[in-house]
């Protein structure tokens, strides 16, 4: 059994609905998809397909099921069911938040508009029980690994339809994952045990997974600590533990897919000035936030895409210049800061926000002589008043969709849902529209880079840090590793009963994990 | 018949002043009994040291509660900061005085917001009678039905997160017990002699609420509002742990302590000080309104005379 | 008796209605709604989840709607957890909370007690002050210090108990600890100044010159009224305590109710909060009406009218 904090009590974990980590987490567990991710690097392996092809245009995948796969129920899993579950997806009324993910299927964003009703249109065919044919709109050259992501899971059209919205619950469900829900005591613990009837059922060493939906980091490190969890992973313990931990074998940290910054409302004075949004930028030491108040459990960040594209160049990162940002201040109008007024951080609550947000707040009093205040809301109050406009400096964060730097820059476009900001440039808008029309990718990521060149010096973002996996995983337990999405599958993890014994000898003891500077995988998460 | 909670029964049982029958000797008497209780005294000589220092921190030596220094970090007691520093580098001493300004702050205005609802709501019902008190008070119950977190959780998401709001919800919050005790009191005075003169004489409702009704339940009012003082300082704390506390980077007692308590494995010194100041505060408080309670109770003579 | 109680019953009604009215109105009118999220959703499919719950509906068409389920006490589905019905999850989550809260109702009562008898008895004294300081120490101590610091010395020091969970009779020890120590301390309270009360009346005083031992006339005699304050403090007490507390329920991750009227107010999942509000509130007049019922009990001077 392996015991792990599953984090925040999932919503849902009906994969094509589900919409956070720890849904998609439960999801990957209960069910597989055509693929599965490698636990290393993510690379697609055989999972229901057990071999597919691209057409050269790279344009239609087919896929070919494994034969004698079933559900939990005893019922075959066919094309046909992979085809249902994803038009379920794209189906307007069933408002599935991450329908998105299937938009590079050709017609899929119109069917999901409503703007299509005519189901056969959409690039998805299942011509027999065992192949699926999938059509894209455009190539697409992530598509094997957005695959993988949970939206594009399998759902039982058996069971969904004989218990309607509460099919997920035990005793209803139907899956065709490693392992079966066994039971689920909301904020408390899921228990799955393993599926016999999975086609590798005899590889799966776990006999069952238990996970706890443990929300207080406290309490998460607490239980890993009296050896209740044999896995505590990333964001589930306080970050100031990790100076601390950085000893033991139990620590795992690696680069994770993801900015933090601030972003400013131009719709605000004197947010508007080009200068001011310069001036404050400059005016944070990024260094000093990540390495001292931080402990270097994250890194420093200067740039709006995080690290791990191959053949991606960033432009150069935003400094630390107190010198130039005073400069800018009085370009703006604003000379030693007169004349400015208050402005204030919008956060929600959270400690380690707040303790950020202080700091922030002295530097730009320090540096600019500018007063700042600093408003913590709760949660829905904030949401309301970043998509609403109603803040002048607020703290956000972007996840990465997927390993392609247009998932952290696609989303500055003007009037985009997630730019909250107000901001909007023409020159940016064609940047980015341009790179998506661009099948040659160094000609792309060169259009790419331009444009985040443009959203750093003129934009209004101040990114402050890299997000980082910061885990704890007990020594005995094999087949977790840090991965750049923090995705990962349990299929294949084993717990060594003897591990004291093997510790004597180093590599078993370290558990091989992938090192920071193992290749970054390719695929698709979406994460809050 | 009240469908809600009678108001504790210790606080009811103090007997109002009898107006007109030397109330100075009743106030004496009560003085001199206070001074006999030694832990309400020490709780009082303590409270008045405690706020002392928090009104005059801007004037007294030491380091600036703000300043930080992030390459310092959280370092243990030294003889440069007698409580240590914070994650931020901040002094913590400062930060533990500073913050008694800010909870002692939030304790007395929440507890005077409160009383000034409470008291004018309570009295008004108790003395028109009637229709109106039945509304009142049936208002009153319902609003004691809600479960308290969640009012307050909703008062402070509607208001701006302000300190002005947060007395406010606290107080608004506060009031409904308040107010039982002083109307329960007001429909036993209201029958007096005394009342019955002041009316005769022609005075308005309102000059009777105030001048004649109000300060003759002032005892159970005091005793109430020693008690309410502490409750309302650790509801703030207890908005703290929930993150709804005072705004950043002002910190009362309660944000140093439910942050602290976070990091006790790690900076116990963190929450060991704050800890120790809003406990102390918080029991002095306590043991005053305890001894007040004794002191004004005027059924008991027994060492007096 | 009998008339009384329907009178009571009847009562409810009405007074839930207004509850839940009030309840209604405050969510609804709060910032933000069910469907918010950090991530933007598509303004259709946030559209059609508004249109698959009603909420697209004009508000006093909501309202009534509503009403319906409140009076079926069916709210349908939360917001947050659509697999579940709230009905369910209050029923999962019930029985955990009665459980800690029951113990720590328990203790509170019986530590609570007989410190208050003891400091009445010696009221004053250097025994009464030790007494109380120790009860009002719980009372000045935030639980969410109390709790981590219990956990840090006897489960991850000392390794005695388990850190958090509800799972096994081990698993009870720490949370009840630390909900019950505040409780202790209003109970002790609140028995001594009830004690204090009625140990100073006639017929103590009479059975004391009788010559009955003094042990006899406290718990015989005097104990019955003094214990009052308490009986009526229980009733409201138990309301909030048996209904779960986020703090300690955070602490120790347990799947009680506080946790879910607290992250549903957060979360604005509406169905939820409110299904909670009215049952919390039902709830708590159910248990002032046996606190009624056994007034009369105690007191045979109270008539119920």
């Amino acid at each position: 059994m392996l015991h792990f904090n599953l984090g925040a009590e999932p919503e849902t974990y009906d994969p094509g609905l589900a919409a956070g980590q720890s849904d998609g987490r439960v999801a990957r567990i209960l069910f597989e998809g055509l693929t599965h991710e490698d636990a290393r690097t993510l690379e697609p392996q055989p999972g229901q397909a057990y071999r597919w092809e691209m057409a050269p245009d790279g344009l239609t995948y087919t896929f070919h099921l494994r034969p004698g796969i079933q559900w939990t129920d005893g019922t075959p899993v066919t094309a046909g069911d992979f085809r249902w579950s994803w038009l379920r997806v794209l189906e307007p009324r069933n408002a599935a938040r991450y329908a998105g993910l299937l938009a590079p299927i050709a017609n899929a964003e119109a069917y999901n508009r409503g703007a299509i009703r005519d189901a056969d249109s959409v690039g998805i065919a299942a011509p027999d029980d065992s192949t699926l044919i999938v059509r894209l709109a455009q190539p697409t050259a992530y598509f094997l690994y957005l695959a993988q992501f949970y939206t594009y899971l399998p759902v039982p059209r058996q069971a969904i339809a004989k218990h309607g919205n509460r099919w997920t619950l035990p005793g209803n469900i139907v899956s065709n994952g490693a392992f079966t829900l066994r039971t689920w005591r909301q904020n408390n613990r899921f228990e799955f045990a393993r599926n016999p009837r999975y086609w590798d059922a005899a590889n799966v060493k776990l006999d069952g997974v238990v996970a706890y939906t443990i929300d207080d980091l406290n309490t998460s490190a607490n239980l890993y600590k009296a050896g209740v969890m044999d896995w505590c992973p990333s964001g589930y313990m306080p970050s100031q533990f990790v100076p601390y931990l950085r000893e033991f074998a139990d620590f795992r940290h690696g680069s994770y897919q993801g900015v933090y910054y601030y972003s400013m409302n131009v719709t605000r004075k004197p947010f508007n000035s080009v200068w001011v949004r310069r001036a404050l930028n400059l005016a944070i030491d990024r260094d000093a936030i990540a390495n001292d108040l931080l402990k270097r459990s994250r890194e420093p960040w200067g740039n709006m895409t995080p690290t791990g594209y191959p053949g991606y160049e960033h432009p150069p990162g935003l400094r630390y210049d107190p010198e130039e940002a005073r400069r800018c201040l009085a370009k703006a109008g604003y000379p030693g800061g007169k004349g400015f007024r208050r402005i204030s951080i919008l956060f929600n609550t959270s400690e380690d926000h707040r303790r950020i947000a202080e700091a922030v707040q002295a530097m730009w009093k320090r540096e600019l002589h500018i007063d700042v205040e600093l408003s913590n809301q709760e949660w829905g109050s904030y949401l309301q008043a970043t998509t609403g406009l109603r803040y002048d400096v607020a703290r956000r964060s972007w996840i990465g969709d997927y390993l392609d730097p247009n998932t952290f820059l696609a989303c500055w476009i003007t009037s985009d849902g997630n730019n909250r900001s107000g901001w909007s440039s023409a020159r940016y808008d064609a940047l980015i529209h341009a790179a998506a029309r661009e099948v040659d990718a160094a000609k792309r990521f060169t259009t790419l880079r331009e444009a985040e060149a443009l959203l750093l010096d003129q934009g209004p973002t101040i990114p402050v840090y890299h997000y980082s996996t910061n885990e704890l995983v007990k020594p005995y337990v094999h087949g977790i590793y840090q991965t750049p999405l923090d995705v990962h599958p349990l299929n294949y993890v084993w717990i060594d009963r003897d591990w004291r014994r093997h510790a004597a000898e180093p590599s078993l003891a370290r558990g091989g994990r992938a090192g920071d500077g193992a290749p970054p995988a390719r695929g698709a998460a979406r994460t809050r | 018949m009240s469908i809600g909670i009678a108001p504790p029964a210790h606080i009811g049982a103090v007997a109002p002043a009898l107006a007109g029958e030397r109330p100075a000797s009743l106030w004496g008497d009560a003085w001199r009994r206070l001074r006999r209780n030694r832990a309400a005294v020490t709780a009082a000589l303590f409270l008045a040291w405690m706020s002392a220092t928090a009104a005059l921190a801007p004037w007294l030596p030491m380091k600036d509660p703000a300043a930080q220094d992030l390459a310092l970090g959280a370092t243990a007691p030294s003889s440069a900061h007698w409580f240590g520093t914070d994650e931020l580098g901040r002094d913590a001493f400062a930060r533990v005085i500073y913050g008694g300004r800010i909870s002692l702050l939030v304790g007395v205005v929440g507890t005077l917001v409160s009383l000034l609802i409470g008291v004018t709501w309570g009295a008004t019902a108790g003395y028109r009678g009637g229709r109106l008190d039945e509304a009142m008070m049936r208002f009153v119950d319902i609003l004691y039905s809600l479960p308290y977190i969640f009012l307050v959780i909703l008062l402070l998401v509607f208001f701006s997160r302000s300190l002005v709001m947060l007395f406010v919800a606290l107080g608004l919050v506060q009031w409904l017990t308040m107010a039982r005790i002083v109307r329960g009191q007001v429909l036993s005075l209201k029958q007096q002699t005394f009342v019955e003169a002041a009316r005769a004489l022609g005075a308005t409702d309102a000059s009777i609420i105030f001048r004649h009704i109000v300060p003759n339940t002032l005892g159970p009012v005091i005793v109430y509002t020693t008690l309410t003082v502490p409750a309302v300082i650790l509801q703030e704390a207890f908005l703290s742990f929930l993150g709804l506390g005072v705004q950043p980077p002002a910190a009362s007692w309660g944000t140093l302590v439910s942050d602290g308590a976070r990091l006790l494995a790690l900076f116990p010194w963190l929450v060991i000080f704050p800890g120790i100041a809003l406990s102390l505060t918080l029991l002095s408080f306590n043991f005053l309104g305890d001894g007040l309670r004794d002191a004004l109770d005027p059924q008991d003579r027994s060492d007096v005379a | 008796m009998a008339t009384f109680l329907l009178r009571r019953v009847l009562l409810l009604v009405p007074t839930l209605w207004a509850i839940v009215t009030v309840a209604f109105f405050l969510v609804r009118l709060a910032p933000g709604g069910p469907f918010e999220s950090e991530r933007d959703i598509p303004a259709a499919a946030k559209a059609q989840l508004m249109r698959n719950y009603g909420l697209d509906l004009p508000l006093h068409v909501q309202y009534l709607r509503f009403l319906g389920s409140a009076a079926r006490l069916d709210f349908g589905p939360s917001y947050k957890f659509p697999s579940r019905q709230v009905r369910e999850i209050i029923a999962e989550a019930l029985p955990v909370s009665m459980e800690l809260g029951g113990w720590a109702l328990l203790i509170a009562i019986v530590v609570g007690v007989p410190i208050g008898i003891f400091a009445a008895a010696r009221q004053n004294t250097s025994a009464d002050f030790a007494a109380m300081g120790i009860a009002l120490a719980g009372v000045s101590i935030p639980n969410f210090v109390l709790g981590p610091v219990l956990v840090l010395g006897l489960s991850l020091t000392l390794y005695l108990l388990p850190p958090a969970l509800w799972e096994g009779p081990q698993s009870r020890v720490l949370p009840v600890l630390t909900l019950a120590t505040a409780y202790v301390a209003y109970v002790a309270r609140l028995t001594r100044a009830g004690m204090l009360e009625v140990l100073r009346q006639d017929f103590i005083r009479t059975a004391r010159a009788k010559g009955l031992a003094e042990r006899v006339v406290v718990l015989k005699h005097a104990l019955k009224l003094g214990i009052l304050p308490v009986v009526s403090y229980i009733g409201p007490a138990a309301a909030r305590i048996l209904m779960g507390s986020i703090v300690v329920e955070s602490i120790f991750a347990i799947p009680g109710m506080g946790r879910y009227l607290v992250n549903a107010a957060f979360n604005r999942d509406y169905t939820l909060v409110l299904g909670q509000v009215l049952f919390y509130a039902a709830f708590l007049m159910v248990l002032n009406l046996i606190v009624d019922v056994a007034y009369t009990w105690l007191d045979p001077r109270v008539e119920l009218a």
